[in-house]
């Protein structure tokens, strides 16, 4: 791979097991990098506190969006129900004691937009979707969705230095340290 | 498991035992409060028959459905094979010892079955026929020995789970922690048509006439819901004791926490399902244990405390991730729980009796009759938690528990 004429996307490393990665991660946060991943076939437990990662955001959009699904469903139903089109079903009355009859459907759009909000807020804070991802130029990477562990730190971080962060990276475990570039 | 687990060795863990020194106080105070609840009840008794029995069905119900809570965790530890509660399984233990006792409560219900069940208990062969249609079900005979085989079971399933794991401390035999799965298997089924059977036997069964197919699974709810509070509140208070220190983690109680806020949603859910379709079909036979509800100051109790205070309060204060990882914050919560769960079930037995509306000077003997079954449960925990070590010390899965991230 030719490297000339390309901006540095960041510099990855592999690891030899999911327990190196977990300490090589601790490391890493602890030299005060930001803008930092990990990669792995599978979910590993206390990763983001090992990653001091903090709370993630997608809580308050899905509270957002939860809460805009109740508001859209009180405003249809009572809306219509007690203001534009009042109508007698079933003996109840056309007013707020009505409210239990309108709780399913407050209830399932408070669910849906909560999930939608969930998943494209999820999607979103990902940085997703997109068409292509520097780290793909990187032909070991294909084996993080199989049996190998990575980390990369990206070019952008503050801290980041081209040699200093290899040596990191081979410091805390790390082998086959590789410039990640990305292309124009 | 996390992957620091791998290669963290954990030192073997030390026993830590309950000491009795500095309760003094607190057992004096309980004794105290179980002594003049008595009194009242006694009084209560004299004054009014049934004002007493339904202050007594509710504070029974009260303590029945936090014990069958517990004792439904512990078995639901021991069916998934948790890894989470080993640590808290010692608490749970000892809080289905109260079915040690618990029957002795029911006596006095035994005894004024008349005035309680006598929908049904007096009404003779031929004069209604919706009851006469469940007579199969609805006879004293069966009642009395299924009331028996209820307090059998439950005393038994949580007597063997509690001595077998009593026994694994001592031998370190993983063979116990099969032994309890296999029990636990032959007994949820038996768990599940108990807690339902109970509830229609103890409760419902007051109305013959209604009938919700939703019952059990209501009483079932608010069992597992305040049991997990009182879980919360025990642990919660160990911990600031000086106990379990390095053994139950903040980890630990945002997994509590995480339970106790989805079976808030959960009852919330089964117990609107029950009302709603009642309510939209608005059939005369099927309204009446509602209707009573829903009219003069019960309309109040149920919109300000079912609907408001057990659902939307707790749910909105479980909701942020801080409520259930700063412990000081959740037990607060789970008294509000408590309270919840006890206003819950005054709503369903109290207006049995005041079905023309709340009658504040009756909630006096409500709460003698609180603490004369809970006084002496209180101390028999407390007795009970010192018989062992404060968690289950060689359980295969304590390492794991020990480690807990979630």
């Amino acid at each position: 791979m030719t490297t000339t004429g390309r901006k540095l996307y960041g510099v990855a490393a592999e690891l030899p097991t999911a327990a190196d990665l977990f300490h090589a991660a601790e490391q890493i946060r602890d030299a005060g990098f930001k803008r930092w991943d990990v990669f792995s076939p599978f979910p590993i437990h206390g990763m983001d506190n090992a990653m001091g990662l903090g709370k993630s955001a997608v809580s308050y959009i899905v509270l957002c969006c939860g809460l805009t699904g109740t508001a859209t469903a009180l405003l249809l139903e009572l809306g219509s129900a007690l203001y534009l089109y009042p109508l007698v079903v079933q003996g109840k009355p056309t007013n707020i004691f009505t409210i239990p009859a309108f709780f399913p459907v407050i209830f399932e759009l408070t669910v849906l937009f909560s999930a939608f909000g969930a998943v494209f807020g999820m999607l979103a804070l990902n940085l997703l979707p997109r068409w292509n991802h520097p780290l793909f130029n990187w032909d070991r990477f294909a084996a993080a969705s199989d049996d190998a562990f990575f980390v990369v730190v990206e070019a952008s971080d503050a801290r980041f230095s081209e040699t200093e962060t290899q040596n990191l990276l081979t410091k805390v475990g790390g082998t086959n340290v590789t410039l990640i570039y990305d292309e124009d | 498991m996390s992957a620091a687990a791998h290669d963290t060795p954990t030192a073997p863990p030390k026993a830590e035992y309950f000491r009795y020194t500095n309760l003094g106080p607190v057992l004096f105070g309980l004794g105290v409060a179980g002594v003049a609840g008595l009194v009242v009840c006694i009084i209560a008794f004299f004054v009014s028959r049934d004002v007493f029995l339904f202050s007594w069905l509710f504070a029974l119900m009260f303590f029945f459905t936090i014990s069958a809570g517990a004792l439904f965790w512990n078995l639901l530890h021991f069916a998934v094979d948790a890894e989470w509660s080993v640590v808290i399984r010692r608490i749970l233990e000892t809080m289905t010892r109260s079915f040690n006792w618990l029957w002795l409560a029911f006596i006095p219900l035994a005894l004024g079955a008349h005035h309680i069940w006598y929908r049904w208990m007096d009404t003779p062969l031929g004069e209604d026929p919706v009851v006469d249609g469940k007579r199969a079900l609805l006879n004293p005979t069966f009642w009395a020995v299924r009331t028996v085989v209820y307090f059998a079971f439950f005393f038994s399933v949580s007597y063997l789970l509690r001595r077998w794991s009593a026994k694994q401390d001592i031998n370190g035999d993983p063979g116990y922690s099969t032994k309890s799965r296999a029990l636990t298997f032959g007994s949820l089924a038996f768990f599940g048509v108990f807690v339902t059977f109970a509830g229609i036997d103890w409760v419902i069964s007051i109305t013959p006439h209604w009938y919700s197919t939703m019952w059990g699974v209501y009483i079932f709810a608010g069992s597992a819901w305040s049991s997990m509070a009182v879980l919360i509140l025990i642990t919660y208070s160990l911990r600031n004791a000086g106990y379990l220190e390095g053994v139950v983690s903040t980890e630990h109680f945002h997994i509590m926490g995480k339970l106790l806020l989805s079976f808030t949603v959960f009852w919330a859910y089964i117990a609107f399902d029950q009302f709603f379709l009642i309510w939209y079909a608005n059939i005369p036979e099927e309204t009446e244990f509602f209707l009573t509800r829903n009219t003069e100051s019960w309309n109040f109790m149920t919109i300000g405390f079912q609907v408001i205070g057990h659902f939307f309060v707790t749910f909105a204060l479980l909701l942020p991730r801080a409520a259930k990882t700063n412990t000081k914050r959740l037990a607060l919560i789970a008294c509000w729980v408590l309270l919840m769960h006890a206003a819950d079930l005054y709503i369903i037995v109290n207006p049995f009796l005041n079905g023309k509306g709340v009658r504040p000077l009756t909630m006096i003997v409500d709460l003698a009759a609180l603490a004369t079954i809970g006084a002496p449960l209180a101390i028999l925990f407390l007795r009970g938690l010192g018989k062992n070590s404060l968690y289950a010390l060689r359980d295969p899965r304590l390492p794991e528990s020990l480690r807990l991230v979630n």
